[in-house]
């Protein structure tokens, strides 16, 4: 979206009228135009009147970022860990729909793609068909909507009621500075792609992931250990086929493993993180360890800092991931205590922190959040700081080239 | 409005059922697979349910809506 000043050089003489028209394609899909024309009661065309129109990019200077995960939308750790950074909670709409999937806070706002299903509940039993197939998504509507989010024009977004499992009114959302779409397929279609500033995969592993559906489901009456085995094994296929592909497209991949320090270790409490970070992506420089392109294993347990079992080992060096060149910083262990946090974030380097200590300040923050304890959420806050970073860069970069100027 | 744990996770209970019926029918159909996958949804949704209501205190809710009402002012100074 453009605004535009006119200058005249002659003020008094002429009216000049900005009409607009507002014409609807599709549900949520605006386009203005505006006219300008000089009307004159002077017989003689008076040629001395000269208009200048100069355009510039307003403030709506969208960025956009995919999360695509599992575990649901909106709600999840890392959407919450992610806004912070950005200062201010997130919160759902107020006086909206209850069950709205949106979260919206100063400077974020955060979609669930889900609201994008073709297919409700009923409609997907139906057909046969997981919310996981693409089927069962509206792409066009979910490319549209977000492509003039992105240029700054407000849409009327459908609401997929996760407890009713139908599809709700629409609910307004405005351009935010930045919009996060998280959801199964924010990377499945190319054009919603190429929209994307960046984008991150939460990649969990099958041991993992039935660790922690076995934690969140044996207290649900109905469920046993067969029924959530049969649950994720039925839905396998169908994320493998559409979901995990998704990987190679990513800036920043995720990877969350049973640990390696702990031998025949089946319970999925500590854990091994990676962070593959995808080399040549603009406004994006990974995050290292002691020196650029190198390979390290590192132990910070020792002399200065006392660890309790298992410790933490830390890794990091290039690789080639999904035909991508990569590197990777990983993670596998627990901090027990706050020293040891600031002890790891001090000898990594690029982390796009404004201040000494500003990683494991964010981690204290949300001491409560799963995985504050491990590289999940030394990751997760790390990639926070990096899209932060990544934002400032657009915002300047933006500011230094205006569109340029026309003369009528 | 959103629903109570208890009545989601009475979804929860009958979306198992039925699954494991439809797929003792066919164990390989596409009715089988979505149904499992409700089982995940709902599942998803009663587990948020328990957080929020772990995380919810009603005072501060209420206060958040009417903040001017005697039970939720707050004074500075």
């Amino acid at each position: 979206m453009a605004a535009c000043t006119v200058y005249s050089t002659q003020t008094l003489r002429t009216n000049i009228s900005i009409p607009t028209s507002s014409s609807k394609t599709h549900v949520g899909f605006h386009q203005k135009q505006v006219v300008f024309y000089t009307k004159s009661n002077n017989k003689r065309i008076n040629s001395n009147n000269r208009y200048l129109i100069t355009c510039k990019a307003s403030d709506s200077q969208t960025i956009v970022i995919g999360l695509a995960a599992d575990s649901g939308c909106g709600k999840s750790t890392f959407m919450r860990r992610l806004t912070s950074v950005f200062g201010g909670a997130a919160e759902p709409p107020k006086g909206g729909n209850p069950d709205s999937n949106t979260l919206i806070s100063d400077t974020t706002t955060v979609i669930c793609l889900d609201d994008y299903h073709s297919l409700d509940r009923t409609g997907r039993k139906e057909k046969g068909v997981t919310a996981l197939d693409p089927r069962a998504n509206d792409f066009d509507l979910m490319y549209e909507q977000v492509k003039a989010i992105k240029d700054g024009i407000s849409v009327q977004k459908p609401i997929y009621n996760h407890v009713t499992g139908l599809l709700d009114p629409p609910e307004l959302i405005k351009p935010p500075k930045i919009l996060v779409i998280e959801g199964l397929h924010p990377m499945y279609d190319s054009r919603v792609r190429d929209l994307l500033d960046f984008s991150i995969y939460l990649d969990i592993s099958n041991e993992v992931k039935f660790a922690w559906k076995i934690q969140r489901d044996m207290a649900e009456r109905g469920h046993s250990l067969e029924s959530i085995k049969a649950s994720i094994e039925a839905r396998k296929p169908d994320f493998e086929a559409y979901i995990d592909p998704q990987k190679q497209y990513a800036d920043a991949v995720i990877e969350v493993l049973p640990t390696q320090l702990i031998p025949d270790d089946n319970e999925g409490k500590i854990l091994r993180v990676r962070l593959i970070q995808k080399e040549g992506v603009k406004y994006f420089s990974p995050v290292y360890l002691f020196d650029e392109g190198s390979t390290i294993s590192w132990i910070p347990c020792g002399r200065k800092l006392t660890c309790s079992y298992p410790g933490i080992k830390f890794f990091y060096g290039p690789e080639s991931y999904k035909g991508n060149e990569v590197s990777v910083v990983e993670m596998d262990g627990q901090f027990d205590r706050l020293d040891e946090l600031i002890y790891v974030e001090s000898h990594l380097s690029n982390l796009s922190s404004k201040f000494y200590g500003e990683v494991t300040q964010q981690m204290l923050k949300h001491a409560d959040f799963p995985g504050s304890n491990n590289g999940t959420g030394l990751f997760q806050t790390i990639v926070g700081l990096k899209i932060r970073d990544l934002f400032e860069q657009i915002v300047a970069s933006r500011a230094e080239t205006p569109v340029g100027a026309t003369k009528a | 409005m959103a629903l109570e744990p208890e009545q989601l996770s009475n979804k929860v209970e009958e979306s198992i059922k039925s699954a494991q019926e439809t797929c003792d029918d066919d164990p390989v159909s596409g009715e089988c697979v979505a149904a499992w996958d409700e089982v995940e949804e709902l599942s998803a949704a009663a587990s948020h349910a328990r957080d929020r209501k772990k995380e919810s205190d009603p005072l501060e809710d209420y206060g958040k809506d009417n903040p001017e009402t005697d039970v939720c002012r707050t004074y500075d100074n």
